[in-house]
């Protein structure tokens, strides 16, 4: 089916750099004139409202309800924070935007922060984004140049500083509050909410976290309306989103489509299926911190409602497809080692949880599995989850839950057979 | 430790930010850069910079995966360990590379040019397996396309940047 | 304000307290590691967690304010699994060391696992071993294994002596407590964070292995000496073959002076009472050498040598300086015994210059105060002070050296020390009698012809006022040397033989003679004075 390109249209365009001259030439940098002359502040947050636009760094959350709830009255100063820190397993999406097509995520936040009022602005990048950091420095200054930040934004009398950040490889720094304090020069630990951003964020003054992608968006909104917007997918999953699809299909990558597709449409029809003639056996739909879904899910729709109601989640949009020589108890020592690597330490069960959780499982798969373990794994799931400063100790266990819901017998034959079925046969 | 010109270029980073603090990753980054690592006078040179205690600078720099409290390598060897990357062979990869080097993850090359670390995700998994070398990204890496690039970093033939 | 009802007990508290604030008013406690009132709240340990009706995950009681109609549980089943929960991902990492841990018998952990905990442990993954046994500075030892990250520590040095040495090293289960290279914990409040850590992994170095909690024969309250601001205490004591032992000292809270913490000097300035130096017994010496002599006698031949100088030159012949160490109990008598007793104007107790006000200030802007005595606010309120016509302590050298001045009793000072330019030892030499009272030998006991060993502030019963004028109790946690005496016995007997009776000497006797003149702590009575202390004009 074919769908219009929204954010990657610029991929049609034949040796594009990115350069401002060919976002302009695309019709780039028409959309922040047309805010800062015909909206108030309030109309374009009335207007991303509308739209329908949700964030699409993970919790899915209304942009423009979020940005309503910015106090209008506080005499601090408002901060907007673009969320570059894109580390969650299976996404890339955010870098590709950043590296290929800077100026939409600039143009992008200078509307927002106009809508919010705010005029000092930060792109916080996850610190492996060396060269990503550097494309958005070099557009920044074309857009200084050009008139597009600095003072007096376009003769309009708005003004607003951009900066890039680079943070320095810590998966929590991802999570809005963590980012916060690692923008503060600080450990990257997530704060307890309340107070949400909104109210006391950067420098305990209110703002606004908002994902790349999500950012991204808000030129065409403006320049093509809000009906326009919700009038693409599902009525509560609106507008495209890129789907970063990896694992074993034939054609990984990023897939920019409404979410109304489907989870087969997306495998089999865009990303070209899976390889070598194998069997689907296992798709982790929104990032690593999604659960599992199966053979039997395929038709499901990639939006958040049907996700969510499959069991799993949209999350960041990161697709990893896995075949049939795939070890589910692999694949969960290696989720599990994640999170206990990048568990910031604060709270107790999360910080011992998703150290335990990796050492059962690694021993389960290496073949010193004990029959107790699978039950011990469920309840300390069970005792990590909803009870924490921050939901990485959710997304730690969620996985797990959902490996032993679906594949339980290869544990079990793990753990019965004291190895790894899947050894000698190309396990990873 | 600090040259004029780097300090300099840190007084101007910092007035960014409504608070100083906020220069400290960025001004750790660049130390490091300077010095090779994070050595406990380079940590006390930036809490004074910066008036903080260097058991605070510390605490944050032992926070973040890129900051190296240790010496480390010359050159920096980044390999993704995460789901992506390991369906599609980071393993293998690894091997092969401990092999090459003859030194295992985490560590440094006796003659101090390379280091090994492994990573999670690098936001690079449509094109697995992903490694990063001083910064930048090399992608769908093969055992052959390794040796190559092991070939051009010892001939200092690889750019990169450490900041 | 709202009403909230905990455990189905109703209860009023002001807006924005706390569940685990307003429990504490019920008198439930909730469970915690990482809260405590006096640091900032950081709600990491998760172990105070709470049902709240209509909230769907549970709360951290520490961090959530009450509301109006709330009902919380601390008790539910969800609760108490949640609890156990935290307790069971604590104990995977943590030494089985509770038989040779000095926490051990006074543990939060072990005790909220014994009232709260799994009872078997699940797990079979090794333990993660860490560093055992790390100086951390003068006073504090480090055992990394032991410490469950409650940040108490770390917070403790940041934000109130402000002088940040700790913090939290490496992220998730690699974080660990440790200093920056090459520095140490020698902030002058170090100790606090032994009293802080809920687990055994801060410990005192010279407390470590010296008892088990339950050694302990006695926990009294009291104040410490060592400076004006009178920081409340708790004093331990054992009793031991060889006697009851002074172990340790910790603070008691009072939020009016101390707050919960003590500086390292009152902490840990205590074993000169052990000392074997100390003065036991009373000496004379007259012509010859000095020589132990019965309280009894000793007594008699200083009334003695008080009439003659008396009868020769009249009561303006004798002078007293008493001291800022000691208790308001015993200056009162002082006073009494000399200024209307003897009928001598000659009395103060000022030796050092921070003793004239208003030179007494803070030190650092948190407890310690410049002037290093418990008392002295106490001698100036009960007018230790030179009467008309009298002489200060100064003035008292002079008039001796010029043989104005026939006797002088010297409490608990060592003028040689407090007077060092001058001709001080000619003058106390020219003396009919010198009397001198102190702990230790020193240049101005060797002079004295009557000696009285004095008890220290752990042996005795009374009061120190504080420099904002708290009269605040210390208590005897010690019982003295058989053959000492307190002064006031002391002072009663010399009274005798001079046939004049001094009044009562108990705590409630002397205060209601206090309570009876004017002045600031009139119509003050013993038993008026609290746990807290009593500020008069609160009164
Ligand atoms: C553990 C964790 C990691 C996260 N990582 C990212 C991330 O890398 N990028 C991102 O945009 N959002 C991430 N989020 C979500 C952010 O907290 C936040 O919801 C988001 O940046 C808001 O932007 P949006 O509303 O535009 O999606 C993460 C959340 C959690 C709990
Ligand atoms: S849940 Fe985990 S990552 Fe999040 S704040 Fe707590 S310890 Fe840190
Ligand atoms: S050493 Fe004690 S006080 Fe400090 S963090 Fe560890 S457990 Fe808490
Ligand atoms: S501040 Fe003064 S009163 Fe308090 S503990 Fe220290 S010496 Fe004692
Ligand atoms: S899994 Fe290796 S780059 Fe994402
Ligand atoms: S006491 Fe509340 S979270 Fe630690």
């Amino acid at each position: 089916m074919a769908f219009e390109k929204i954010l990657t249209r610029y991929q049609d365009v034949p040796n594009y750099t990115g350069t401002i001259d060919e976002y302009i030439a695309q019709g780039g940098y028409q959309a922040l004139p047309k805010a800062l002359r015909e909206f108030q502040p309030a109309d374009l947050v009335e207007t991303v409202k509308r739209s329908g636009l949700r964030g699409r760094g993970g919790a899915g959350f209304p942009c423009g309800v979020k940005w309503g709830f910015i106090p209008k009255d506080s005499p601090r100063p408002k901060y907007l924070v673009c969320n570059c820190d894109e580390s969650e397993p299976g996404t890339f999406k955010d870098r590709m935007l950043i590296e290929e097509e800077p100026h939409q995520l600039i143009e992008g936040i200078v509307i927002s922060s106009y809508a919010i009022g705010c005029h000092l602005a930060f792109i916080y990048c996850r610190g492996e984004f060396v060269s990503g950091a550097q494309v958005l420095e070099r557009a920044l200054r074309e857009a200084y140049g050009r008139g597009f930040l600095g003072r007096n934004i376009l003769g309009s009398g708005f003004e607003l500083d951009v900066h890039v950040h680079r943070g320095a490889g810590a998966y929590i720094c991802g999570e809005e509050t963590g980012l916060l304090e690692s923008l503060e020069g600080k450990r990257g630990q997530p704060r307890m909410k309340p107070p949400f951003p909104a109210i006391s964020g950067l420098y305990r003054s209110p703002t606004v976290v908002n994902n790349v992608e999500t950012l991204s968006n808000i030129p065409h909104i403006v320049l093509r309306g809000a009906e326009w917007y919700a009038s693409i997918g599902p009525p509560k999953s609106a507008g495209p989103r890129l789907f970063s699809v990896s694992g074993h299909v034939e054609r990984p990558g990023n897939y920019e489509l409404p979410m109304s597709i489907t989870l087969r449409e997306l495998i089999f029809d865009h990303a070209g299926g899976i390889p070598n003639g194998r069997r689907l056996k296992a798709v982790i739909p929104g990032g690593s911190s999604a659960p599992v879904l199966t053979e039997q899910h395929l038709d499901v729709g990639m939006d958040f409602e049907s996700l969510a109601a499959a069991g799993s989640m949209g999350g960041s949009g990161g697709v990893i497809v896995m075949d049939d020589t795939v070890c589910m108890v692999r694949v969960g020592e290696i989720v599990s080692r994640f999170y206990h690597h990048e568990s910031c330490g604060q709270c107790t069960q999360c910080r011992e949880g998703t150290a335990w959780l990796h050492k059962v499982l690694r021993r389960i798969e290496h073949g010193q599995g004990r029959k107790e373990d699978l039950d011990v794994l469920l309840d300390m799931c069970d005792n990590m989850k909803g009870k924490t400063i921050c939901v990485l100790s959710d997304a730690a266990a969620m996985p797990i839950e959902s490996y032993l819901a679906h594949f339980r017998e290869e544990f079990e034959i793990h753990i019965r057979e004291r190895t790894c079925p899947f050894e000698g046969r190309g396990a990873f | 430790m600090i040259s004029d010109e780097t300090k300099k270029r840190f007084d101007a980073l910092v007035k960014r930010y409504p608070e100083k603090r906020s220069g400290l990753i960025p001004i750790l980054h660049e130390v490091q850069a300077e010095v090779g690592y994070l050595s406990p006078e380079a940590i006390a040179w930036v809490a004074a910079y910066l008036t903080l205690s260097p058991a605070d600078v510390m605490s944050v720099a032992s926070f973040y995966d890129m900051l190296h409290l240790e010496p480390v390598g010359k050159h920096m060897i980044y390999v993704c360990q995460n789901l992506t990357c390991s369906l599609l062979g980071a393993e293998p990869l690894i091997r092969h590379l401990e092999d090459r080097l003859g030194i295992r993850m985490g560590e440094t090359t006796p003659d101090g040019l390379i280091s090994l670390k492994r990573m999670e995700c690098l936001a690079s998994c449509g094109t697995a397996p992903a490694i990063q070398i001083d910064g930048i990204f090399y992608e769908r890496v093969t055992p052959q396309k390794l040796d190559e690039l092991l070939e051009k970093l010892r001939n200092g033939r690889l750019r990169g940047s450490r900041a | 304000m709202p009403t909230l009802k905990i455990d189905g007990v109703e209860v009023t508290v002001p807006a924005q307290t706390t569940i685990i604030e307003a429990a504490e008013r019920l008198g439930i406690e909730i469970p915690r590691y990482c809260y405590h009132p006096g640091l900032s709240v950081v709600g990491q340990c998760r172990m105070c967690q709470v049902e709240v009706e209509r909230m769907p995950k549970l709360a951290i009681a520490c961090n959530t304010p009450v509301a109006d109609g709330m009902v919380v549980s601390t008790r539910s089943p969800k609760v108490e699994k949640a609890r156990r929960a935290v307790l069971e991902f604590y104990l995977l990492n943590h030494p089985l060391d509770c038989p040779i841990c000095d926490k051990g018998g006074e543990c939060p952990l072990q005790d909220y696992t014994l009232a709260y905990g799994p009872g078997e442990s699940r797990s079979v993954e090794e333990k993660i071993q860490r560093v055992k046994h790390k100086v951390l500075g003068p006073h504090i030892v480090f055992d990394a294994e032991r410490c469950i990250l409650c940040t108490r520590c770390v917070r403790f040095c940041h934000e109130i002596p402000k002088t940040g040495e700790l913090g939290v090293f490496s992220r998730g289960d690699q974080s660990e407590i440790n200093l920056f290279p090459g520095k140490v914990l020698d902030n002058a409040y170090s100790g606090n964070v032994i009293d802080l850590c809920p687990v055994g992994a801060l410990t005192s170095r010279q407390y470590r292995f010296q008892s088990r909690p339950w050694d302990l024969v006695r926990h009294t309250e009291s104040v410490c000496p060592l400076c004006s601001n009178g920081c409340n205490v708790v004093l331990d004591v054992r009793h031991r073959q060889r006697g009851e032992e002074l172990l340790r000292i910790r603070p008691r809270e009072n939020p009016a002076v101390n707050r919960w913490w003590m500086c390292d000097e009152g902490r840990f300035t205590f074993t000169y009472l052990h000392d074997p130096a100390r003065l036991r017994v009373p000496t004379w010496r007259e012509d010859g050498p000095r020589g132990e002599m019965a309280y009894d006698d000793l007594l008699l031949r200083v009334a003695r040598a008080i009439r003659r100088v008396v009868e020769a030159h009249g009561p303006e012949a004798v002078g007293c300086i008493a001291s800022s160490w000691q208790a308001n109990e015993e200056l009162f008598l002082v006073r009494r015994f000399f200024r209307e007793i003897l009928g001598t104007p000659h009395l103060d107790f000022r030796v050092r210059p921070v003793q004239f006000q208003p030179s007494d200030a803070s030190e650092d802007g948190i407890l310690r105060r410049t002037d290093k005595t418990a008392n002295s606010r106490g001698a100036r309120d009960l007018d230790l002070r030179p009467g008309p016509g009298g002489l200060d302590a100064a003035g008292m050298i002079t008039a001796a050296a010029e043989g104005r001045l026939k006797a002088l009793f010297v409490f608990e000072e060592d003028l040689v020390r407090a007077f060092p330019d001058g001709p001080l030892r000619e003058a106390l030499g020219r003396l009919d009698l010198l009397v001198a009272s102190s702990l230790f030998p020193t240049e101005t006991t060797a002079l004295a012809h009557a000696v009285l060993p004095a008890l220290g502030f752990a042996e005795k019963e009374g009061s120190f006022t504080n420099f904002q004028g708290r009269i605040q109790k210390i208590r005897r946690a010690l019982t003295p040397h058989v053959a000492s005496r307190s002064l006031p016995e002391a002072l009663r007997e010399l009274a005798l033989n001079l046939g004049r009776d001094l009044g009562g000497i108990e705590p409630e006797q002397v205060w209601a003679a206090i309570g009876e003149r004017p002045g600031p702590y009139q119509g003050i009575a013993w038993k008026d004075i609290g746990d807290l202390g009593l500020l008069p004009e609160e009164s």
